[in-house]
């Protein structure tokens, strides 16, 4: 490989950098912790206090009369039912992946050995705000339809303070469980188990691993639910209303109740998870840039040392999430409405929240982001952060555009429906195609621009430090963005109790008008659950790298070895990765690693050379003794310099299009999005067939059901779709999970890299247009049902339920599972990078794939 | 327990003798007792008193008996085709019409002389003894006269029809709420009629689906012939929404 020959090894600044604390004079048994971590922490118990304190107002008022809480039981039995089931799928999912993890770090020692613990709090945090949300949506539902009859502002009031639980508990439990791994990494992990402090490098890619934990959670939350919730509503409406006759939200419908709980475990508790996991990917994986921009890119004026510099840059965005917190629940304050208010002024008040929060977030990062970082870097980081909310917003009224029945997409759907169900089909496929510009352009400028104004076309670390803070930015209000996308179902749901329990009509109009509200801010959730998974996906990428660099490091420390006497010595470790060693100042060996590999030049560099041949990958291990005036001369005449970056990297494993294994890798991406999309609708096909069986069955069987004398087994509705839900979630989330550490195996980093970007840009698209065709065909109907071309009943309508039952699995199965599905696979990625870099090189060197 | 006499006159003519209250036997024609879909129903409360050996009336006591284990007998059909021409104005009763999913509504019947606020074109839904759509000048009475006049050589000796709603917009198309299969064809009807005064009315469809059947109901049920009318107002729609919601939201499915 001619790159063998251009790589050098440098003891460069980086090696006199502070990965130890001693090498900074910070005596590391006291390492203070930054003022900064209080906000962390502290802003995470104000959102968690502020959703309990929400929690208990909510509970304090009126669940309705005797008939409204018994629906509302109903569901919030079928709800826990299913989350029981699900908890313990997951639990041995979690066990098994625990227990590979534990036999990595401690047998193959191929990833750091707090990885499975990391894994395991991300996802139970995320698992525990997947609860939390839907206790506290399926006890609000029959409360709003209560607070409806006294007002629509109260009703208003309620379906959102319990949405904002949600939002609060998801962002409050990721701050802390952030914040918390912090403490403990930084400050008492080496006291409690001996050595020198962690390096922030380390800490970074430690606390990445837990979003594997976060996103595993997110996926079965996604798939499941969105199996669920389809199978039941499937089943709800071709034999209670295609068969039977019998209305929406009617008692007598067996499946009825399990469609109420399939909106509260699809879009209340998977969303919560996906979001969960997002927002705390995004964070990490730009902690992990912040620090690793700091290596590469040298430190930056300012700052007395690169120690000091990557905590400045770690802090950027748990500094600005958190304080996203307080001003997400001052935005929640501001949603209010007034009597009598229209779908505008409803729209409105959302978005008084929202745009108040962003705005206060911009505000703010002007104020914090120079007081942490350099006046060089901070304000385009502050830029980066406004383009982040800006593309959520934009993507957020693309979303609305392409699927509210107020734009002409959906009008064009419902035109189509009278000359039949095919020109619809055709016509929302159309529709929901086309809507992809929207968020792809916000995605790509946002991603251009935030990568230019942090000067990431000079210095590319910085310039993902950018994009990383872009991202957070859009996330940072995530405590109000969240509330309005729980707020669907339990405006849905408090609408289907009104329905159920035969409320009257003014609380029914109020109740519809909450619901139909919801309809919308529950398709713009989707968009920006999407949009935040692209805009992350480009720092999750470069966190792969920065997992991989460790990765090599922790494979030269499995072998470390120095002879005695020897101020160094390299290793052989195969497949052109050499271990370079040192002993440190006092002559004992130090437990971290690090690459460095620069191109040569006839100025800065002395070629090493290994049995007279030039080494292609020099690992060297750096103490705090490795200064630039070693006793060796071949070191002694390098000149502090660059590290290996994200580039060399790319170099030396070849991730070029060049590369058969990377374009291999972009195909099996690309698979992957159509293989899980048509898994997650196969599913949903099959779990569905049992709903309708099982309801005829009741039909057939109850006789008194249709007459109202027999209330309908209910329960065995749910259990049926939970138990399709958890068989039918196995397979495509094994294939997730498998897929990347397969593809790594067998292709290497460079296939994992293909692998990646083929399922990021076929995943976003594809999400981005099943989300929105689904969403454009339901809104199509529903505008059809207010009368226009025919209204309920028509043939036009008929057309129009055809294609909701056809955008039903695209908007809330696969759309929304594909984007766990890129962050999965990153993750998954991410976390295996140690095995695939050990292990690739032989499998490849033993099929003659080269290494 | 009670016998009482039904007519059932939608689509299916036949004289059901049961011992099932309006509801519970509307319910029953609708759903069966075994989840099965029959469709909307539409029939009549006939006097429980009236009698007609030739409607096999004379034989309902002893045909319509509870059955064996104390439960009521639900339907006994007594007779068959051309059965609501031989049953006179003054013994129908209440019109009931039931939804898909057996929910209930109850029309009261008062004699009809009114003569119609609008000029027309009407257009109608015959139910019994024809099931043709036409559109008309005339108004519900005249076309009731009309249509059982037996000096004419084309008519039926008692007609059951339903005004239904026929709203064209500003550009001369029908209104887009209206839920009617092949709306240009209407129009084309509408415009017929219009331009030839002469043509008394027009057959838009023969045999036309009935979807959203209840959607499309104007100002009512129209029972007569030649010696008179019965009409059964039907309530608008913020009145059906109001006090008889559960009845509306099903009607309105289909």
């Amino acid at each position: 490989m001619s790159y063998a020959h251009l790589l050098y090894l440098a003891a460069s600044s980086f090696s006199q950098s502070s990965l130890f604390a001693v090498a900074d004079g910070i005596d590391s048994s006291i390492r203070p912790l930054p003022w900064w971590w209080h906000v962390t922490w502290v802003c995470a118990i104000i959102a968690l206090v502020s959703a309990a304190s929400f929690y208990r107002w909510i509970m304090n008022q009126s669940e309705g009369n005797e008939r409204m809480q018994e629906i509302a039981r109903y569901v919030r039995d079928g709800a826990y039912a299913y989350l029981h089931r699900q908890y313990r799928v997951v639990t041995i999912f979690f066990i098994v992946i625990s227990v590979l993890l534990a036999i990595m770090a401690f047998g193959l020692q191929v990833q750091h050995r707090l990885v499975p613990f990391a894994f395991l709090t991300g996802g139970f945090f995320s698992g525990l705000a997947g609860f939390f949300g839907m206790k506290t949506a399926t006890s609000a539902s029959a409360r709003t339809a209560q607070g409806a009859s006294y007002s629509l502002d109260q009703g208003l009031k309620l379906a959102f303070r319990a949405g904002a639980v949600m939002g609060l508990t998801v962002v409050g439990l990721a701050m802390l469980d952030i914040s918390l791994w912090f403490l403990y990494l930084y400050k008492f992990h080496h006291v409690l188990f001996g050595g020198e402090p962690m390096s922030l490098e380390t800490i970074t890619v430690v606390m990445l691993c837990f979003g594997m934990g976060a996103s595993s959670q997110a996926l079965f939350a996604r798939v499941g639910g969105g199996i669920y919730t389809k199978a039941a509503d499937v089943g709800a409406d071709l034999v209670g209303k295609v068969e039977a006759g019998i209305p929406e939200d009617d008692p007598r419908n067996p499946a009825t109740i399990a469609d109420n709980v399939g909106d509260n475990v699809g879009d209340v508790a998977g969303m919560g998870a996906d979001l969960y996991e997002s927002y705390a990917g995004s964070i990490l994986a730009t902690m992990a840039l912040g620090v690793a921009a700091v290596s590469f890119g040298g430190v930056p004026e300012g700052f007395e040392s690169a120690f000091s510099a990557q905590l400045a840059f770690l802090s950027g965005p748990m500094v600005l999430a958190a304080l996203g917190i307080l001003l997400s629940l001052a935005g929640i304050f501001l949603v209010t409405t007034k009597e009598g208010a229209t779908m505008k002024d409803l729209m409105w008040s959302l978005n008084k929240g929202i745009w108040g929060s962003s705005a206060l977030v911009v505000a703010v990062a002007i104020v914090i982001m120079p007081m942490l970082l350099p006046a060089s870097v901070a304000w385009g980081v502050v830029s980066a952060i406004t383009i982040g909310l800006l593309v959520g917003l934009v993507i957020g009224y693309g979303t609305e555009f392409y699927t509210s029945a107020e734009f002409k997409p959906t009008k064009g759907i419902a035109d189509q429906a009278v000359s039949g169900t095919g020109p619809l089909i055709i016509d929302g496929i159309a529709a929901g195609l086309m809507s992809t510009w929207i968020p792809i352009t916000a995605v790509c400028v946002g991603m251009m621009v935030s990568f230019a104004m942090c000067r990431g076309f000079e210095n590319l670390a910085m310039g993902l430090y950018g994009v990383g803070m872009a991202s957070v930015g859009m996330l940072s209000t995530l405590g109000i963005t969240l509330a309005t996308d729980a707020y669907g179902p339990i405006a849905d749901n408090a609408g289907g109790n009104a329905e159920m329990a035969g409320l009257a009509k003014e609380v029914r109009e109020r109740t519809d008008a909450l619901d139909s509200l919801g309809n919308t801010t529950a398709a713009v959730g989707k968009g920006f659950a999407i949009g935040s998974a692209a805009l992350t996906s480009l720092a999750l990428l470069a966190a792969y790298i920065e997992e991989v660099r460790v990765g090599i490091h922790r494979e030269a420390a499995a072998v470390y070895q120095v002879e005695e006497g020897a101020d160094y010595n390299v290793l052989d470790l195969g497949f052109g990765k050499y271990g370079l060693f040192f002993p440190g100042s006092d002559s004992s060996h130090l437990g971290n690693y690090t690459i460095s590999a620069i191109r040569s030049t006839s100025d800065n560099s002395v070629e090493v050379m290994v049995n007279g041949e030039p080494v292609g990958m020099i690992i060297n291990h750096i103490g705090a003794s490795v200064k630039p005036s070693t006793a060796d001369p071949a070191i002694s005449e390098l000149i502090a310099t660059t590290p290996a970056g994200l580039f060399d990297f790319m170099e030396y494993y070849e991730v070029t299009l060049m590369n058969p294994k990377v374009l291999v890798g972009i195909f099996a991406g690309v698979l992957m999005v159509f293989v899980f999309g048509a898994m997650t609708m196969k599913a949903v096909g099959r779990a569905a067939m049992a709903m309708v069986m099982e309801v005829r069955r009741q039909f057939r069987e109850l006789p008194g059901i249709m007459e109202g004398t027999t209330t309908p087994d209910y329960a065995r509705c749910v259990a049926i779709s939970t138990a399709g839900a958890q068989r039918e979630m196995i397979r495509p989330s094994l294939l997730a999970v498998l897929a990347p550490v397969l593809v790594g195996l067998l292709l290497g980093v460079a296939g994992v890299m293909g692998l990646l970007v083929g399922g990021l840009c076929a995943g976003f698209a594809m999400a981005v247009f099943m989300a929105n065709a689904g969403g454009a065909w339901d809104n199509a109907k529903k505008l059809i049902e207010t009368g226009q071309h025919g209204g309920k009943g028509s043939d036009p309508h008929k057309s129009a339920v055809v294609g909701d039952t056809v955008g039903d699995p695209f908007k809330d199965t696969t759309g929304p599972s594909l984007n766990i599905l890129i962050k999965l696979m990153n993750m998954v990625s991410i976390v295996f990078a140690g095995l695939v870099v050990k292990f690739a090189p032989e499998i490849a060197a033993f099929l003659g794939m080269g290494h | 327990m009670d016998i009482h006499l039904y007519l059932m006159c939608y689509r299916t003519e036949a004289l059901v003798a049961s011992q099932l209250e309006a509801e519970e036997f509307g319910q029953y024609m609708a759903v069966g007792t075994r989840k099965k879909t029959f469709g909307n129903v539409v029939f009549f409360e006939i006097d429980p008193k009236f009698r007609s050996p030739d409607l096999h009336l004379d034989e309902v006591e002893a045909k319509c008996k509870a059955r064996p284990d104390g439960t009521p007998r639900r339907s006994k059909y007594m007779s068959l085709y051309r059965v609501m021409e031989r049953i006179p104005l003054s013994a129908y009763g209440k019109l009931h019409l039931t939804t898909r999913d057996g929910r209930v509504l109850s029309l009261d019947g008062r004699e009809f002389e009114e003569e119609p606020t609008s000029k027309g074109p009407f257009m109608y839904a015959e139910l019994c003894p024809l099931t043709s759509r036409v559109v008309s000048h005339l108004s519900p009475k005249a076309f009731t006269q009309r249509i059982t006049d037996s000096a004419t050589t084309v008519y039926v000796p008692r007609i059951f029809f339903a005004e239904t709603l026929v709203e064209l917009d500003s550009e001369g198309r029908l209104a887009s709420y209206l839920p009617y299969a092949n709306p240009g064809h209407i129009e084309d009807c509408l415009r017929e009629v219009e331009e030839h005064p002469n043509k008394l009315s027009k057959t838009v469809d023969r045999n036309p689906p009935l979807q959203a059947f209840y959607r499309t109901i104007a100002s009512g049920f129209y029972l007569g012939d030649s010696t008179g009318i019965k009409f059964y107002r039907y309530p608008d729609v913020a009145t059906l929404d109001a006090d008889h919601h559960k009845w509306w939201r099903s009607a309105s499915m289909g």
